[in-house]
């Protein structure tokens, strides 16, 4: 089993300052400052307000959002003071995310974070295959970078119905100066490899052999078929959950997922990367 | 604004409401109270289930600053709960049936109290499926000299088995309660639930039964359907609602209860703001208790205890415990 790393920065809770909350295809991109906001590791997440913290409290929708922090960009010269910055990705998808994507430059949206155990990086002459699907990349960014940045070869797959799907496809483009290689499938052929994202898996890890690791973030599904081909060649996956949380701090008890050996895990304190096979994918919802 | 350490809260009050930078008075008011028996810091506990054992908070809130804290409930040995889905959101409320997932007694004795501050109050919760376990889990923390006081959970609305049995039936709640009251002579409070006819008459057991104190209330019991997936959405189907919307039912519950019975009542539900928690002291709560609130914001159960005391100062109490039942019907 591989662990996941846990960060040595406690996390906060604060105001995050809207930078920009802009359209990136069929998605969205929410560029926030935070004052002291201590940074994350690759795989963190934060707790996210639904929409603009309004001057009278509101509490419909009551829960705030985990997401994934997508870029941790740090001292960007928008900053203020204390302040730092980071994106979110994420799709608009019922009333809170909806609500998000109102949130206009100069407003406030609270977030709790950073949290959860993130992605190890390691050295290693073996590649590295992040592989992900719809807002799930978010997770994949900063830890392409950080692998890159180790000389291992790394090579992000990303899959989608189609090319407007394909959020943060130039963030991940542009990360080619730096190393990453992209690989991309849409189910209807318009940009990539025509099929699924399994296709080029399947391809890079035959070429590739035992040493590699595969990281798999998007919809259950893709993350099975990915932790079973990658089982399949003997290979180690990671994955991210994305169950349900109200807290995000080990509190709730929300986002139990079923352990291949019995009992649960909590996604937000024990993941949310998880080794596929400590996960027993049966029996998530 | 300072707090010493005595408890009493000196804080500087506009006299015109509205602008709280132009200070034209000051006002002394005394935050503490006291609640079947534990003398409190001020009067904002946290509810138990929303709090975790305690630790969890410490990045966000100083534990000090609030009155303390209700724990997870425990049961005699450790425990999983429900598979997923555990949770949902509803219109201002949140549905969860976890089934009191926790680490069991004996870890939290040995490994989740030290590692609390020293000046922090700790309520334990106790779950069980019989008057004798509840018993047995009281006299195993009531001796502890960390723990102030001990909650019966009588009233988890999804667990098959026990909680809600005991809150939803006068008979066993007096046995419970009964049963228990011979197992410790610390503080017991009672956690009643909201899905009874009468409410009060079940404050009056636990009044008759010889408990100090009740917590009320808990989740109210409900369901929810995802029309896409046809299926509900919780694995257990029913849950438990908490959070805003239920709080007028639990103010309603607390006033009615509170015309039943003198022991001293501790208003749970909903309370997300000062304000709430003036109205449930108003309709005669002796203390509070944040629940759902904390997912929400970490750090808001103290300032809820700040907001209360400003509230006091504001209106001219010169004890947080003054409002307590001040509410005017006439």
């Amino acid at each position: 089993m591989i662990s996941s790393i846990r960060s040595e920065s406690l996390p906060i809770r604060g105001q995050g300052r809207v930078l920009s909350n802009v359209v990136d295809r069929n998605g969205r991109k929410l560029r926030l400052a935070v004052p002291d906001w201590p940074g994350s590791i690759p795989g963190q997440f934060v707790m996210v307000g639904t929409g603009a913290t309004a001057s009278v409290p509101r509490h419909d929708p009551l829960l705030p959002r985990p997401m994934a922090v997508y870029r941790d960009l740090g001292a960007t010269p928008e900053c203020r003071d204390s302040e730092r910055a980071f994106e979110l990705l994420y799709r608009v998808v019922g009333r809170g995310t909806t609500l998000l994507s109102e949130a206009q430059p100069g407003e406030s949206v609270s977030i709790v974070g950073p949290l959860g155990e993130g992605f190890p990086v390691e050295e290693s002459d073996a590649p590295a295959l992040l592989v992900g699907g719809g807002t799930g990349i978010a997770s994949l960014y900063e830890l392409a970078r950080a692998l890159a940045a180790t000389g291992r070869s790394t090579r992000v797959l990303l899959g989608a119905r189609a090319e407007a799907d394909l959020i943060g496809f130039d963030d991940f483009a542009a990360l080619a100066s730096e190393g990453v290689e992209l690989i991309c499938a849409t189910e209807d052929g318009s940009v990539g490899v025509e099929g699924r994202i399994t296709l080029p898996l399947e391809a890079a890890l035959t070429e590739s052999g035992p040493g590699a690791l595969v990281v798999a973030v998007g919809p259950t599904p893709m993350m099975r078929a990915c932790a079973d081909m990658a089982g399949a060649k003997g290979v180690d996956c990671l994955v991210s959950l994305e169950n349900p949380m109200a807290c995000g701090f080990g509190v709730c008890l929300g986002c139990a997922a079923p352990r291949a050996e019995g009992g649960f895990s909590l996604v937000c304190k024990a993941g949310p990367v998880f080794d596929a096979r400590e996960i027993a994918w049966e029996g998530l919802p | 604004m300072s707090s010493d350490q005595d408890g009493v809260l000196r804080t500087s009050v506009a006299t015109n409401g509205t602008n709280a930078s132009t200070t034209k008075c000051t006002a002394t008011v005394d935050e503490r109270v006291e609640f079947a028996g534990i003398p409190l810091r001020n009067a904002v506990l946290t509810a138990s289930g929303t709090f975790g054992y305690g630790t969890e908070f410490a990045p966000f809130l100083d534990l000090e600053k609030i009155g303390g804290f209700v724990a997870k409930s425990l049961t005699l040995e450790p425990r999983f709960g429900n598979p997923p889905p555990r949770i949902g959101e509803t219109p201002s409320g949140m549905l969860n049936a976890i089934s009191i997932e926790n680490v069991g007694v004996r870890a939290f004795l040995e490994e989740k109290l030290p590692a609390l501050p020293e000046g922090v109050v700790v309520i334990a919760s106790a779950f069980g499926t019989a008057p004798e376990i509840y018993a047995e889990l009281a006299s195993q923390v009531s001796g502890h000299p960390r723990i102030s006081g001990i909650e019966i959970n009588a009233s988890c609305p999804h667990v098959k088995s026990g909680g809600i049995e005991f809150g939803q039936d006068p008979k066993l709640l007096a046995e419970l309660v009964a049963t228990v009251r011979k197992a410790t002579t610390g503080s017991l409070l009672v956690k009643l639930s909201p899905n009874v006819t009468r409410i009060a008459d079940m404050a009056k057991v636990c009044e008759a039964e010889g408990a100090d104190g009740i917590s009320m209330i808990n989740a109210v019991q409900a369901m929810e359907v995802d029309v896409e997936t046809r299926r509900p959405i919780l694995s257990n189907i029913l849950g438990g609602l908490s959070g805003p919307a239920i709080r007028p039912i639990a103010l309603r519950m607390v006033w009615q209860a509170a015309q039943a019975v003198k022991i001293p009542i501790c208003g749970v539900g909903g309370i997300s703001s000062a304000e709430d928690a003036v109205k449930f002291m108003l309709c005669g709560a002796s203390a509070i208790q944040v629940g759902t609130a904390n997912y929400l914001d970490p750090g808001v159960a103290g300032r809820i205890a700040e907001g209360l005391a400003n509230y006091a100062a504001r209106h001219g109490f010169a004890r947080v415990a003054d409002l307590t039942g001040a509410l005017e019907t006439g």
